[in-house]
């Protein structure tokens, strides 16, 4: 099987029926997607699959094969932080850092479909993402600021 | 000084926003790590007979099986400094007090195979019956958790005991006596990371540990007693903390993980599974405070006697201190001159409890401040008026006769009003924490017991 | 080692029709979000497994007022769908969830650990939907109340229903994207003028709600009707609310989903 993580094109030998989640970490070394859950229900696995935000704890990486997969690792290029990353930096939106991975993801494909998201869309985006940290409002404030602005 | 009023970024904010950070899960895999699970008892409560591990040891792609007899030492105390009797066993040996409580552990190449091995181990239960209900403490026919009943002993009691005043003369001068009780449940601090560590040994024979704990000396010093080894001797790795919240204070992953790679001289990881942290992992502990003021019918509280269970679970960790703390906090952020708290801390087949946010605090915040709503319905007074009144002033003493030197009840209630949008009239915004004299000065107040008068206040 | 499980991914309906066979031994895994975390929990340890992320058997079409949607459809494509289909798929999970999980799935999910799933069986079985399946004997249709709980040995490939006149849903839950739906009422009234309630949370499986449709059809009665509610079904206890509490709520659910009708 192969994958194409972050631009960079990878084998996948393990059994199809392992998670996208263990392959990444276990294999591939990206750690950024974590384990909070194994169960679809924390958000923290959370990665890019063509685009798309999806949990990689639920998902075969069988039915990955060939996608492109995209991680928190590679949304900078070089030093320079993406408009996401800049936004939850600069809005103090991450305490442990332990949720950011999957806040900053699935922020990135929401602000991609949806430039401008209203409150409203950026809580329906980021729902089922939890923070036990922050209490959420600087996490919204990061991805509103991002509104409207160059990317 | 340029710091002090300045906005800095996080020193960590970098490393999070670029995925850098690396909890203990993260930390790259060293060649040769084994997965680490717990076989954890199904019973609340119950006798363990035998337990027999040869099928799990001879599973394949297992390495070690380790059961009580493993450990160098199996029971510490998290407090033993402080004179708390050690009373917990890391794993399980002749019983098990709570359904999850661990009694044997794996270390296995994968997970998966970690799992399979718990299900070839062979325990035989002696099931019987728990004590789930603390507020049955002191009924001698409920099962009786240790050898020395359900009930913790503070030498030379049998709970933590406040006493200032005259309490019984204050109940014999009140007006209205208002009661209620308040029983604050039990909260998981639930991290978005859940408790891990790794253990791995190096060629000088220390171990190195990565650990997620937010107490690393308690976390060095219990590692040391259950493995016998000297400080030097382990390296501790941390800092990195994915939330915790008083959760990961108790040292639940280090020392199986160190046992199983000083068997097997591999690194050796243990992480909890969502369902381990909830069901599992240590929790606040669930309280049952009772409260009755006595209270005169223009608003003043004369005295407050007090009695709390605090539920510690099936063993003690560090419960006889949060009940202390609790009872040093339950005239609240009032002047209440007359007190007599008892605070217990009674043992439960219910998960062993810990620290959580405002250890032993919040549950007596919780409480004395729907106590104040209650009293003030009763007296038909405004609840902000009858909070302003009894608030602490300059001078006041603390439950423990502490004099308080700047308390800050009257601006923050203050505060909270114009937050709430509640109009106080002038007296109470014009209030502030001077210490009462004149009109202001009831006649109770006049002869607050002080440190100058009591002497030893140990008395 | 539990030996990994022989892996199976059919490219076409036809080709897993032929791997499912009769389905014995087999683990069908469409979106994932049930299998995976019960294989990775080692609560499952399937001895073969077809994975159909690559079967092609999604797909919502529309003609002559007939609404067929594919077992491989996920969840999330539905937020816009016929009522009261669209609103029960709008309260499933997130978003990223809903991309995943599929119909198929949905329809054979019984009762997770101690919260009900499912939010679709109820909304379908309103409709009058019925399933088209394969397994031994070859492909049947049945009407989804019956194929609910008895989907052993059978492969979902679709469901079908008309478009119905009019509509209604009520849902009860916490307002929370990780929480399953505790209790959700859903009614249709079809074209030739029957009606239709069902009631997801209820049991392992949504029931359909016949004593409650058998007094609307003497008369339009919702609150006398409601009443009736419990003669089909026996709200249980778990961890999102006790017995008790459905029981109470479900009458008025039941007379919040008819509203939908009037």
């Amino acid at each position: 099987m192969k994958l194409i993580v972050n631009g960079r094109e990878c084998e996948v030998t393990r059994h199809g029926m392992t998670s996208l989640l263990e392959v990444l970490r276990e294999d591939l070394g990206v750690k950024s997607p974590k384990a909070g859950c194994q169960q679809g229900g924390c958000g923290t696995c959370t990665v890019l699959v063509d685009g798309e935000p999806r949990r990689s704890c639920l998902m075969p990486v069988a039915a990955a094969d060939g996608a492109a997969i995209t991680t928190l690792e590679g949304l900078a290029t070089g030093d320079a932080l993406s408009p996401v990353q800049q936004a939850f930096h600069d809005s103090y939106a991450s305490q442990c850092g332990y949720c950011t991975p999957g806040m900053v993801m699935a922020a990135t494909a929401l602000i991609e479909r949806n430039p401008s998201p209203s409150r409203d869309d950026v809580i329906e985006a980021l729902g089922g993402h939890i923070c036990r940290c922050t209490g959420y409002v600087k996490i919204l404030e990061a991805v509103e600021s991002i509104a409207g602005s160059a990317r | 000084m340029k710091a002090v009023g300045a906005r800095l970024p996080r020193y960590d904010g970098l490393a999070h926003i670029t995925g850098r950070t690396t909890f203990v899960d993260d930390w790259p895999t060293p060649p040769g790590m084994l997965w680490a699970k717990a076989l954890r008892s199904p019973h609340h409560s119950a006798l363990i007979k035998s337990i027999d591990t040869s099928a799990a040891a001879k599973l394949p792609g297992v390495h070690a099986v380790v059961t009580a007899a493993d450990m160098p030492v199996n029971m510490v105390g998290h407090l033993e400094a402080l004179g708390v009797p050690k009373d917990e066993p890391y794993l399980a040996e002749h019983e098990v007090r709570y359904k999850g409580q661990p009694i044997a552990g794996v270390a296995a190449d994968s997970e998966q195979i970690a799992l399979e091995a718990l299900e070839l181990i062979k325990v035989v239960y002696e099931v019987r019956q728990p004590f789930l209900d603390i507020r049955k403490a002191f009924d001698p026919d409920e099962p009786q958790i240790t050898p020395d009943g359900n009930v913790f002993f503070y030498d030379p009691h049998d709970h933590r005991k406040v006493t200032k005043g005259d309490v019984d003369a204050a109940f014999e001068k009140a007006d209205v006596i208002v009661q209620g009780a308040y029983r604050p449940a039990a909260i998981e601090q639930a991290p978005t990371e859940t408790q891990a560590a790794l253990v791995v040994p190096e060629p000088d024979g220390r171990l190195t540990v990565y650990t997620c704990t937010q107490a690393m000396y308690f976390t060095m010093g219990v590692l040391s007693t259950h493995l016998q080894l000297a400080q030097n001797r382990i390296k501790l790795v941390g800092g990195t903390v994915g939330g915790g919240f008083g959760g990961k204070v108790d040292s639940a992953t280090e020392p199986l993980c160190a046992v199983l790679t000083l068997k097997t001289n591999r690194p050796v990881k243990w992480r909890f599974t969502r369902e381990e942290e909830f069901l599992y992992a240590s929790v606040r502990a669930s309280w049952h405070v009772e409260i009755a003021d006595a209270l005169t019918s223009d608003g003043w509280i004369l005295g407050r006697k007090v009695m709390t269970l605090h539920d510690a679970g099936a063993y003690t960790r560090f419960s006889s201190y949060g009940a202390t703390k609790h009872s040093f906090h339950l005239s609240g952020a009032y002047t209440i001159p007359n007190l007599r708290t008892q605070a217990y801390v009674i043992w439960s087949n219910h998960v062993p409890t810990t620290a959580m946010r405002g250890f032993g605090v919040t549950s007596a915040s919780f409480a004395t401040e729907l106590q104040m709503e209650r009293s003030a319905k009763a007296l038909g007074m405004d609840p902000w008026e009858f909070r302003l009144k009894n608030a602490n002033r300059k001078g006041d003493l603390m439950p423990t006769r502490k004099p308080l030197e700047d308390p800050s009840t009257i601006v923050t209630i203050q505060a909270a009003a114009q937050a709430a949008g509640v109009e106080l009239s002038a007296g109470l915004r014009e209030l502030t924490n001077a210490p009462r004299s004149g009109d202001s000065l009831p006649e109770h107040l006049r002869d607050q017991p002080t440190i100058a008068k009591l002497g030893d206040p140990t008395s | 080692m539990p030996a990994p499980p022989e892996l199976l991914q059919p490219t076409s309906e036809s080709e897993a029709i032929d791997a499912f066979g009769d389905g014995v031994g087999v683990t069908v895994v469409s979106g994932g979000t049930i299998v995976v975390p019960d294989m990775t929990y080692g609560r499952l340890r399937p001895s073969r497994v077809v994975l159909l992320t690559r079967a092609g058997m999604g797909g919502v079409t529309r003609e002559a007022g007939v609404v067929r949607i594919g077992a491989g459809t996920p969840v999330g494509a539905l937020d816009d769908a016929v009522e009261p289909l669209g609103s029960a798929a709008r309260g499933v999970a997130d978003g990223e969830i809903r991309a995943a999980g599929t119909v198929g799935g949905n329809l054979c999910a019984g009762p997770a650990q101690d919260a009900p799933r499912g939010d679709l069986q109820a909304p379908l079985i309103a409709l009058g939907a019925t399933v088209r399946s394969a397994g031994k004997g070859g492909e049947r249709s049945d009407p989804i109340e019956s194929f609910l709980g008895n989907h052993d040995g059978r492969l979902v490939l679709s469901v079908e229903f008309a478009e119905p006149a009019a509509a209604g849903y009520a849902r009860m839950d916490r307002k929370h994207a990780h929480t399953y739906t505790m209790l959700a009422v859903s009614a249709c009234r079809a074209a030739d003028g029957s009606v239709r309630v069902a009631a997801s949370g209820v049991g392992p499986f949504a029931v359909r709600l016949t004593s409650v449709e058998a007094v609307l059809a003497e008369r339009w009665a919702p609150e006398a009707a409601a009443k009736e509610a419990l003669v089909d079904c026996d709200p249980p206890t778990d961890a999102l609310a006790s017995a008790w509490y459905r029981r109470r709520m479900l009458p008025l659910l039941i007379t919040r989903a008819l509203e939908g009708l009037a």
